[in-house]
C-alpha cells in the first residue's frame, strides 16, 4: 500500500516537473519575442528625441544625453514647411482611409448577408471569386488601373485610391462577417418576419446589431488596410499636396536622407493613429477572426 | 456579370416558360443578387479588367510613355525573353528563398507564441497587444526603423556588436550581397508574425478543454497532448494560415523597395519589386505584363490550394 503511495506520489512531481519545463521555456520563449518586437520601435522612439548630431555618434548614446521634443515641433508646427507638408499629408491619409473605411462597410455588409443566407445559384462560385482577390499581387493591377484611372480622369484625385483600396478590404471583409452571420441563429429573423418585419427591416433591426463587432472588425481591418497601403498611392499621385502618409514621408526623406530623428518621429506619428485604433478595438477584432474565419 | 445572367435568363425564360432548370432558378433569386452587385461590380470594376488587359499587353511591344496605340504585336517574344533572362532566374530564386524563410519562421514562431500565450498570467493582455504592434504598423515605417538600426555607419546592431568586441567595424547588413537577403527576412518576420499568432490564437480557443483533460487524466504529457489532441484540431486554421502568409509573401513589396530598392546587384530584387522596376522604371511594359501573367499562373495554382482548403473547411463544417 505504501509503496503505491509513494510511486504515484514520485509520477506527481516528475510530472510537476516536466509541466514547470515547458511553462519555464514558453516563459523565456516570450521574453525574446518581446524583445525582438519591441527593441526596434523603442531604439525608434529613442532615435526621434534625439538631435541630429546626437543620433550619429558612434559608440551610440543609448540614451539621449539632452532628449528634445524638436523633431516633433518640427513635423506638427503648421508654420514650418515641413509641418505644413506632414499635416497636409496626415489628413489626406485620414480623409482617404475613413473614406474607404465607410464604403466597405456599406458594401461588404449585404453580400455578406446574402452569402451566408441564401442560396442563390452561382453563389459559391461568386463568394470564391471575391476571395480570391486577396491573391493577386497589387503589381498586377497597377499597369491597367493606372491606365483605366488616367481614362476616367481619376489620376490624381483621391477618387482613385478610395476605389482601389475599396477592393482590398472587401475579400477579407466580407469572409469576416459572413461567418459573423453564419453563427447568427435564422429563427431570430424568422421570428421578426412573423410579427410583420419586412426581410429588410429583420436585416436592420435584428441581424446588424448583433454583428456589430464583426462590422466593427471590418472598419478596422479596412482602416488599417488604406491608412497603411503604399503602392497605389505611390503609382497614382505625383502631386505634392494629394500625397498620403507613407508615399509623403518617403518622397520628404529622400531628400533628407540623413534627418533620422525626423524620420523616426514621421515614422512614429505615423503609427499613432492606427496603433491607438487597434489596441481600443482589437477584442472585437480577435474574436471576428475566431467566429467568422476559424471556425469556419 | 450578374446583371448580365440577370437579363439574358429573364429573356431565355420568356421563350421557354414552364421549363424548370438552372435559369429558372436564378430568376426566383433574382432579388438576392441585388445583395452581392455593389461587391461584385467594383470587384469586376478593377479586377477583371485589368487581368484582361495585362494578358493582352503581355503580347505587345510598348514604346515609353504608355502611347499604347503605338504596341506592337509581338507574340510570345516577351515570355522568351524572359524565360532565357539571367536575372528572371536570379530574382525567382530571391522570390523562393524570401517566400517560404518568411512563411516558414513567421508561422513558427507566431504558433510558438499562441501556444506560450494561451495560458492565463498576469500582463498577458498587455503583453499579446505589444506583440501585435509590428503588424499594425505601416510597412514602411517598418522599413525605415529597420533602415536605421541596420545602418552601416551608426546603425544599433551594428554598434552593438562593435562594442562587445564581436566585429571590429560595423558590418553592412543590407549594402552587401550575401548579408540583404536574410536581413530584408528578419524585417519581414517581425511585421508577420504577428498575424500567425492571432490566427493560432483564434484557432486554440477552439480547442475542446474537456478532450485535452481527458488526455492528461489518461497520463499523456505535454507534447503528446499537443501533438495528438491540440494540432489535429489546428490543421485547417494552419493550412489557412500558411497559404495566407505564403501569398503575401509572394506579393511583398514594400520592404524590399524602401530598404534596399532591389540592390545591391539584384541581391534582394523579388517578382513584385522587379516587375515594378520594368514597368514604372524603365517603361517595359510588355515584358512587365508577360512577367505579371507568368506570376498569375502561380498564384492561380496556390489559389486552387486555398480554395480548396477554405471549402474543405466548409464541407467538414457542413457535416458536423
Amino acid at each position: 500500500m505504501s509503496t503505491i503511495a509513494e510511486t504515484s506520489s514520485q509520477r506527481q512531481t516528475r510530472r510537476r516537473v516536466r509541466v514547470d519545463g515547458w511553462r519555464w521555456g514558453g516563459r523565456i520563449f516570450l521574453v525574446l519575442m518581446l524583445l525582438y518586437t519591441a527593441l526596434p520601435m523603442v531604439w525608434m522612439l529613442l532615435t526621434s528625441i534625439k538631435s541630429g548630431f546626437a543620433a550619429m555618434q558612434l559608440p551610440p548614446q543609448w540614451w539621449p544625453d539632452q532628449p528634445t521634443l524638436d523633431s516633433y515641433q518640427k513635423l506638427l508646427d503648421p508654420q514650418n514647411s515641413v509641418g505644413q507638408d506632414f499635416l497636409r499629408f496626415f489628413w489626406n491619409s485620414l480623409f482617404v482611409s475613413t473614406a474607404t473605411t465607410i464604403l466597405s462597410v456599406i458594401v461588404a455588409v449585404p453580400a455578406a448577408y446574402a452569402f451566408s443566407r441564401f442560396t442563390f445559384p452561382g453563389r459559391n462560385f461568386l463568394f470564391f471569386a471575391v476571395l480570391l482577390r486577396n491573391m493577386f499581387p497589387a503589381v498586377i493591377f497597377l499597369v491597367p488601373l493606372f491606365i483605366l484611372m488616367r481614362a476616367i480622369g481619376l489620376v490624381n484625385t483621391h477618387g482613385s485610391l478610395i476605389l482601389t483600396y475599396l477592393t482590398f478590404g472587401l475579400p477579407l471583409a466580407i469572409w469576416l462577417l459572413k461567418g459573423f452571420y453564419d453563427n447568427i441563429p435564422v429563427q431570430l429573423e424568422q421570428a421578426a418576419r412573423i410579427d410583420g418585419a419586412t426581410r429588410f427591416q429583420a436585416f436592420v433591426l435584428i441581424v446588424m446589431p448583433l454583428s456589430a463587432p464583426g462590422i466593427i472588425a471590418t472598419a478596422i481591418y479596412s482602416f488599417i488596410g488604406a491608412w497603411n497601403e503604399y503602392i497605389y498611392a505611390y503609382t497614382f499621385l505625383s502631386k505634392n499636396e494629394q500625397l498620403t502618409l507613407p508615399v509623403g514621408i518617403q518622397r520628404f526623406f529622400s531628400e533628407n536622407t540623413t534627418d533620422f530623428p525626423g524620420l523616426m518621429a514621421a515614422s512614429f506619428m505615423m503609427s499613432v493613429p492606427v496603433v491607438v485604433l487597434f489596441l481600443l478595438l482589437q477584442r472585437y477584432f480577435v474574436r471576428a477572426l475566431t467566429e467568422g474565419a476559424v471556425k469556419h | 456579370m450578374t446583371i448580365v445572367t440577370g437579363s439574358k435568363t429573364e429573356a431565355r425564360l420568356r421563350l421557354q416558360s414552364g421549363r424548370s432548370g438552372l435559369p429558372r432558378k436564378v430568376w426566383q433569386h433574382r432579388a438576392d443578387y441585388a445583395y452581392v452587385l455593389p461587391a461584385i461590380a467594383v470587384m469586376l470594376v478593377v479586377i477583371a479588367y485589368p487581368i484582361y488587359y495585362t494578358i493582352e499587353l503581355s503580347f505587345f511591344n510598348t514604346p515609353p510613355g504608355l502611347q499604347l496605340r503605338d504596341k506592337i504585336f509581338v507574340g510570345f517574344n516577351n515570355y522568351t525573353a524572359i524565360l532565357t533572362s539571367e536575372v528572371f532566374w536570379q530574382v525567382t530564386l530571391n522570390t523562393l528563398i524570401w517566400t517560404f524563410a518568411s512563411t516558414f519562421v513567421s508561422f513558427v514562431l507566431g504558433f510558438a507564441t499562441a501556444l506560450a500565450l494561451h495560458r492565463d498570467f498576469i500582463g498577458r493582455g498587455v503583453l499579446r497587444a505589444i506583440l501585435i504592434i509590428p503588424w499594425v504598423i505601416s510597412a514602411v515605417a517598418a522599413s525605415y526603423i529597420w533602415k536605421w538600426i541596420y545602418h552601416s555607419d551608426f546603425g544599433i546592431i551594428g554598434a552593438v556588436l562593435v562594442e562587445l568586441g564581436l566585429a571590429s567595424r560595423p558590418p553592412n547588413f543590407i549594402d552587401s550581397v550575401s548579408t540583404v537577403l536574410p536581413s530584408l527576412i528578419v524585417v519581414n518576420i517581425w511585421r508577420e508574425f504577428p498575424f500567425a499568432m492571432i490566427m493560432m490564437m483564434a484557432g486554440l480557443q477552439t480547442v475542446p478543454e474537456q478532450l485535452l483533460r481527458a488526455a492528461k487524466v489518461d497520463g499523456a504529457n505535454a507534447w503528446q497532448r499537443f501533438w495528438h489532441v491540440t494540432f489535429p484540431h489546428l490543421r485547417n486554421v494552419s493550412t489557412v494560415t500558411i497559404l495566407l502568409l505564403a501569398v503575401a509573401n509572394f506579393n511583398s513589396f514594400i520592404i524590399p523597395w524602401i530598404m534596399t530598392g532591389g540592390g545591391p546587384s539584384n541581391a534582394s530584387h523579388i517578382w513584385i519589386t522587379h516587375i515594378y522596376e520594368l514597368a514604372f522604371g524603365r517603361q517595359r511594359w510588355g515584358v512587365a505584363a508577360a512577367y505579371s501573367v507568368l506570376l498569375f499562373l502561380i498564384l492561380m495554382t496556390l489559389g486552387y490550394f486555398y480554395v480548396r482548403a477554405l471549402s474543405g473547411n466548409e464541407r467538414r463544417e457542413a457535416k458536423a
